[in-house]
């Protein structure tokens, strides 16, 4: 790992203290709180570590986040794809107004982010007593807090998209369609294998905060134990309840989510880099 | 199979591209749309494949093979188009971008894949990329792209060939043999085709016929010979080449290429320009000289060697120059 990269020309000195401060930074911001999550989780010993995670209640807001990231995942991926292909292949009126308003779920806080949906699906909200009436209930169930998790997220994956999409430019598409695919063909063929990279990275993004959004969910939750809570929310309730080695333990179960979000990623990053490599040495 | 343009505009917000433009490509012909950026000759290929429609007029037509092509869907056409910067499928290799449009037919009408093998090999086999087939694009050269793309569009037996800028994007000496090898191509498959190009030199060599567009109009159309022998406007004059312009007494303007005009130590014709040497240039097939006038303006000429050395010119020399023959006189 000691390659030096050809035009760097700094001293050793300055090199190590560099690598020494983003190590240090990184120890004492990321490092020494994950390590704290899983001491704190095993403080009352592995029995009552394993007892806080399969608790029923722990497992319901387990399954509600794993259920609340698949389907936005699967929703977002549809919109994320049918937004960049629209933005970056095709000019009509309106087009900044969109790609602006993509732009929305990061501009305002996730805590508005929700009470926009109590606002139109809520007991006193614009759609809220014709849904009540048909028993249809959105807010404080679980369709609500997987609105609010798609509309906090879908940025992420058009995101990715747009600019590679833009950059890439619409003629080997014209080519494929004079070449007489048609629509589907030339997505299946041209579009996709072109983007592929760029798409499973921006659902990785999308995944992480999917499983870890706190604010908008807590807002049309209502914090229903068993039914309305994910793994967030349920952390937060044990902290509340100064059950703290349980409140740990479940934290440490979406640590270890995330890691095998990061991990997922990682391995991406270095088959595009192998696939890459590959490239240049043939040439 | 023929293609027939009749009364075609084409208006992108508020700039006209293309304005009233008729025109007719014969069965098996390859003709030239040359003029400079900004002309309508990209835009009137595109109208042609199809990839833009033109301004909606009651008039206009666009027909290939006597088939009103607005009627059809654009994967109908079967046109081989091949695109400036190559457009070739990036993650697929050589073989399979010019197998795509094989594959992608309609089940029914699609080859067996042995069938298809031969017919992809076969076309590899023209371009002189057999050895290259497994490669991906970003592993060729310009040219070698270049011919892939051609392969391609020519696999699924377009009826018309357009050709946008093909070889702009690569340096002179591929330029030339691309040229050179587009026209044994096309004497040995006579598609009927239309080459985009801003080089004139390119046009002139290619093409049998040459269409020159200025400002969204056909300024002129013909051989490659009557239109560079009998331009019919200043535009074509000047565009086809160098020219120099000289105020004649009464008559207007006279407008005579480099190697159209001699240079002389003594006047020996009234109507010679005396002129000084600023540059003498004879690396290359002819020696070309530029001169300046009396009144300032520059002066081109291009002599033999022969001429040149019979003349012992050399630079700050003042000289007369004088026309072998008026090649156009307008106005």
């Amino acid at each position: 790992m000691s390659e030096h990269k050809a035009g760097s020309t700094e001293s050793p000195w300055l090199r190590r203290g560099l690598i020494g401060i983003s190590v240090s930074f990184l120890a004492l911001l990321i490092l020494m709180p994950i390590a704290a999550v899983f001491t704190e989780a095993l403080r009352k010993g592995v029995g009552f570590y394993l007892q806080s995670i399969t608790d029923p209640l722990a497992l319901a807001a387990l399954r509600l986040t794993l259920l609340t990231a698949a389907v936005t995942l699967a929703a977002n991926l549809v919109f994320g794809l049918a937004a960049s292909w629209l933005i970056a292949k095709f000019d009509f009126p309106g087009r900044s107004l969109l790609l602006s308003l993509i732009d929305l779920p990061f501009a305002v806080s996730p805590v508005i982010s929700g009470l926009i949906f109590i606002l139109l699906f809520g007991a006193n909200g614009w759609f809220g007593p014709a849904l009540t009436a048909r028993g249809i209930q959105i807010v404080f169930a679980t369709p609500g807090v997987i609105l609010a998790t798609v509309f906090v997220t879908f940025p992420f994956i058009a995101r990715e998209l747009i600019p590679l999409m833009q950059e890439q430019g619409t003629e080997e598409e014209e080519a494929a369609i004079l070449l007489g695919a048609n629509g589907w063909q030339t997505f299946r063929r041209v579009t996709l294998p072109n983007i592929r990279w760029a798409l499973v990275y921006g659902v990785v993004l999308a995944n992480a905060r999917a499983m870890g959004e706190f604010g908008a969910v807590s807002v049309v939750s209502g914090h229903i134990r068993g039914r309305t809570n994910t793994l967030p929310l349920h952390i937060e309730i044990l902290y509340n309840e100064y059950n703290f080695a349980a409140a740990f333990a479940v934290a440490s179960l979406l640590a270890f989510l995330a890691l095998v979000t990061l991990a997922a990623k990682t391995a991406l990053e270095w088959r595009i880099r192998a696939e890459q490599k590959q490239l240049t040495e043939e040439l | 199979m023929a293609i027939e343009v009749r009364h075609v505009s084409k208006t992108f917000t508020k700039f006209a591209a293309l304005r009233d433009v008729s025109l007719r490509v014969k069965d098996g012909e390859l003709i030239a749309l040359l003029g400079p950026s900004g002309s309508g000759k990209t835009t009137l290929l595109r109208i042609i494949a199809g990839l833009d429609t033109p301004d909606p007029d009651t008039a206009s037509v666009v027909m290939v093979d006597g088939d009103d092509i607005s009627q059809r869907s654009l994967s109908d056409r079967r046109v081989g188009f091949v695109f400036q910067h190559y457009a070739l499928f990036r993650h697929m290799t050589v073989f399979e971008n010019v197998a795509f449009g094989l594959r992608v037919r309609p089940r029914r009408h699609r080859l067996a894949e042995p069938l298809l093998r031969k017919r992809v090999n076969d076309l590899l086999e023209l371009i002189q990329l057999t050895r290259w087939s497994s490669h991906f694009p970003t592993q060729l050269s310009g040219g070698q792209r270049q011919r892939v793309a051609l392969a391609r569009a020519l696999a699924i037996e377009p009826s018309v060939l357009l050709l946008d800028e093909p070889f702009g994007a690569l340096d002179a000496k591929v330029r030339q043999e691309l040229r050179r090898w587009l026209r044994t191509l096309h004497q040995r498959i006579p598609v009927t085709s239309v080459l985009v190009t801003h080089d004139q030199e390119e046009a002139l060599e290619v093409a049998d016929r040459v269409v020159i567009m200025n400002n969204g109009r056909i300024e002129q159309q013909g051989t490659p010979d009557e239109v560079f022998h009998h331009p019919v406007s200043e535009f074509v004059l000047t565009f086809l080449g160098n020219v120099n312009l000289f105020h004649g007494r009464n008559e207007g303007k006279v407008f005579a290429r480099p190697h159209e005009l001699d240079i002389d130590r003594e006047i020996l014709d009234p109507a010679g320009v005396p002129a000084k040497i600023v540059r003498i240039q004879s690396a290359g097939p002819v020696v070309k000289v530029e001169l300046v006038g009396e009144d300032g303006e520059t002066i081109a000429v291009e002599l033999t060697h022969e001429r040149h050395r019979e003349l012992g010119i050399r630079t700050e020399d003042r000289v007369f120059v004088r026309l072998k023959k008026a090649l156009a006189e307008i106005y």
